[in-house]
């Protein structure tokens, strides 16, 4: 009797193993689309101690023994570098491509404002007195000094807007961080009760992707299973249950675009981190924006500087039409930082043809030397050691190259990042298949222990009937 | 490997996605026949194409300024054409009257018309284009000969690029052309001294006018012939420009645009890559254990 009944008790516990089972793969299928997700997996274990009857063990049914994720370690190591390189790369690869002041056929460009000067200089250079001639050289320096202006302006706007990101990114990196230290906490108060805490691990590993992915901070676990967020430099972003605080300021020795200060977790700070050590999204934003269109910028300016100074110094010697002479024809500052955004025509000859200095004597209206001075300047080997022309083509071809870099280098990132996905996906994913199998399995051995309930009760039922 | 069902989602996903990248991107080329239109695209061709515009730019520039100098050219040598009439009627006139069968009445009346032909002289190096005085040097703002025929003209010819950096002249100095600068003789003077003579009815004089009228004649036609040299530099200055251009803007296109061929082929090819993507994928999304359980 006492053996019928240990039946009873051993169904009746099996049964809840089974329906553990069930509802883990009920579990899993639910989540099947949940963004970082791991596959659950329900251990059932047989119950032991098993009683002694006479000489054989019997045992006591099934348990659940434990509820475990599907995990590779080795290949959730090699995500965040991944995820922080992807982030980096297709951020900066996205913001040069986005810039199209640079374009060899952009209408207004540069190369072919700076190729209708020198046109119409030479138009002038035939004809010096002609004043439809000199008027049409005051606009085409004109336009010339514009598409400076203009190009200068439209990479600024990119900066601009990489800072504006910046601002944007840094609020949500704070969100997640202060997530994801509170998380570290209830992980460490839910192991304390004894079991594993799937899910909030789940949802730490999702936000720390996602810190990853926008500062490149990768993970550092600690021994009592808190995981901390650290920056390439070292920073900590997020220490055991504490997080620190990024912001923004305007950095002026970087024309006001915006540094990223760090507040630490101990509350001391807030400190300027150096751009080389933010990675991901932010660090990539940070790349394009001091890097390539910062370069491009430099070039620029610099060559508007060269070229100005140059056209002013044959300029400035030569004749006006009414006998003075001594005038520049581009006002341009002192240095070369900014003077792309800068240079302007002079004033009183962009209001006077006439004052063009074409010729090298006073009272020779037809003399056009200094004008042919001055289109000689278009071989001048300028600072950078080649003329205007090769000057402003290495511009673009280095701006170029950068952005093909970039763009080649995201390229590669996003595919290491699409393996290891593929492969962590393959270890850890649901497959809804595999789940409807386990779910059948389990209710197979809920439907076979049901039986087992209905012989044991009619076994019972048999001993009651004894008379 | 286990495959998810998540794995093959986020495959399709990308799969197509990628698809539609190329498809846009083949578009894109096919019709607006660029293959570079951000630097990124191919640096070196962008920095090509940004100094090949520079180099359109100025072949064309000195192209048109060819053509606008043989204009004035065509004009100084029409302008020393008459200029060798002139000196050749005026050498007519000498030699008939240095014959003394004509009376001093006839003499006297051609004497008029060397006046007559003195102030032609005039006019004709005067002649301007546009108020550009094109035989007074670089000073061409103002008639370079006076009635009396004194030179205020400067002493500069001017000269116009024929190919970057190289220049070649582009006008004639009045002054060598009839007042004998730089080792001549003056016309002005031989008119004054002729038109004397003839008053004074001087046979012997008016005879002795004629060697330098052919001197003077041959200063005229020397004029004429590097007039003639110039238009001719200028003629090869611009087909050479025109030459320059072409070729430049063939390279540009070059570097530049689409071969049409295979951009077509290109866009056929990820027209097909993308639907055999979608295929591809809606066949495996049919595939489940679901389908198959009751």
């Amino acid at each position: 009797m006492g053996d019928l009944l240990a039946i009873l008790s051993q169904a009746s516990s099996s049964l809840g193993a089974h329906r553990a089972a069930a509802a883990t793969a009920g579990q899993n299928i639910a989540n099947v689309n949940t963004l970082g997700y791991s596959r659950q997996t329900a251990n059932l274990e047989a119950m032991t101690p098993a009683d002694l009857i006479a000489n054989g063990y019997i045992g006591r049914g099934v348990g659940l023994q434990s509820i475990t994720q599907a995990r590779d370690l080795f290949l959730e190591r090699q995500m965040p570098a991944a995820i922080a390189a992807r982030g980096f790369s297709s951020t900066e690869s996205d913001a040069l491509a986005a810039v199209s002041a640079l374009d060899p056929d952009a209408s207004g460009g540069i190369s072919a404002a700076l190729g209708a000067f020198y046109a119409a200089m030479r138009g002038v250079s035939q004809r010096p007195s002609d004043s439809g001639l000199r008027q049409a050289a005051l606009s085409a320096s004109q336009a010339l000094t514009r598409s400076f202006n203009r190009t200068a302006q439209s990479l600024e706007d990119a900066r601009n807007g990489v800072d504006a990101q910046l601002a944007g990114t840094v609020d949500v990196v704070n969100q997640a961080t202060t997530a994801m230290a509170d998380l570290n906490k209830q992980i460490r108060i839910a192991r304390a009760n004894g079991a594993e805490p799937n899910d909030l691990l789940d949802n730490r590993r999702r936000l720390q992707d996602k810190i990853t992915e926008l500062t490149g901070a990768l993970p550092v676990p600690n021994s009592y299973g808190d995981i901390s967020m650290a920056l390439p430099g070292g920073a900590a972003l997020v220490s055991d249950d504490r997080a620190a605080t990024l912001s923004v300021i305007a950095d002026p020795n970087n024309g006001g675009h915006m540094a990223v200060q760090l507040t630490r977790t101990d509350g001391s700070g807030p400190v300027t981190i150096p751009g080389a050590n933010i990675g991901g999204t932010m660090g990539g934003a940070i790349q394009a924006r001091d890097g390539a269109m910062a370069s491009a910028v430099a070039g620029l300016d610099t060559l508007a500087f060269d070229l100005a100074n140059t056209v002013n110094g044959v300029h400035s010697a030569g004749f006006a039409l009414d006998g003075t002479t001594g005038r520049n024809l581009f006002t341009v500052g002192l240095s070369a930082p900014g003077a792309a955004s800068t240079i302007n025509l002079d004033a009183l000859i962009a209001g006077n043809p006439s004052l063009l200095a074409a010729a090298s004597v006073a009272g020779a209206p037809g003399d056009n030397r200094n004008m042919l001075a001055l289109i000689a300047t278009e071989r001048t080997a300028l600072s950078t050691g080649v003329d205007a022309a090769s000057s402003l083509q290495n511009v673009v071809t280095g701006f170029g190259g950068s952005t093909q870099r970039a763009r080649s280098i995201a390229d590669q990132d996003a595919g290491l990042h699409a393996h290891l996905s593929q492969m962590r996906e393959s270890a850890s994913g649901v497959s809804i298949d595999e789940e409807m199998i386990n779910m059948t399995k389990a209710q197979r051995a809920f439907e076979a222990m049901s039986k087992v309930i209905t012989a044991a009760d009619e076994m019972l039922g048999t001993l009651m009937q004894l008379k | 490997m286990r495959v998810t069902d998540r794995m093959m989602f986020d495959n399709a996903n990308i799969n197509i996605t990628n698809g539609r990248n190329r498809v846009q991107v083949a578009m894109q080329e096919a019709s607006s026949g660029m293959r570079v239109t951000h630097p990124g695209d191919d640096p070196a061709s962008a920095g090509l194409i940004v100094r090949s515009r520079q180099v359109l730019a100025r072949l064309e520039a000195i192209g048109a300024n060819a053509i606008r100098t043989n204009d004035e050219l065509s004009i100084a040598d029409n302008t020393l054409q008459n200029m060798g009439n002139v000196v050749t009627r005026v050498r007519e006139l000498t030699v008939q009257m240095g014959n003394d069968s004509y009376s001093a009445t006839d003499r006297l009346n051609a004497g008029v018309e060397v006046d007559a032909l003195t102030r032609q002289v005039v006019m004709l190096m005067n002649t301007d284009v546009n108020g550009r005085y094109l035989f007074a040097g670089t000073n061409d703002g103002s008639p370079p000969f006076d009635a009396a025929g004194n030179y205020t003209g400067d002493t500069n010819v001017r000269q116009i690029e024929v190919a970057p950096g190289l220049l070649e002249n582009a006008s004639v100095r009045g002054d060598v052309a009839v007042k004998g600068a730089g080792g001549g003789v003056d016309l002005f003077a031989i008119l004054q001294t002729l038109k004397t003579a003839l008053n004074a009815n001087d046979g012997a004089g008016i005879r002795g006018a004629l060697p330098q009228l052919d001197t003077a004649t041959r200063q005229v036609t020397d004029a004429l012939a590097s007039v003639g040299s110039m238009m001719n530099s200028f003629d090869v200055a611009r087909a050479l420009a025109d030459a320059g251009h072409d070729d430049a803007t063939k390279s540009m296109a070059h570097e530049q645009e689409v071969d049409t061929f295979e951009s077509a082929t290109k866009l056929a090819l990820a027209n097909h890559a993308l639907e055999v993507a979608l295929t591809a994928s809606a066949n495996g999304f049919r595939m489940s254990l679901m389908n198959k359980l009751g």
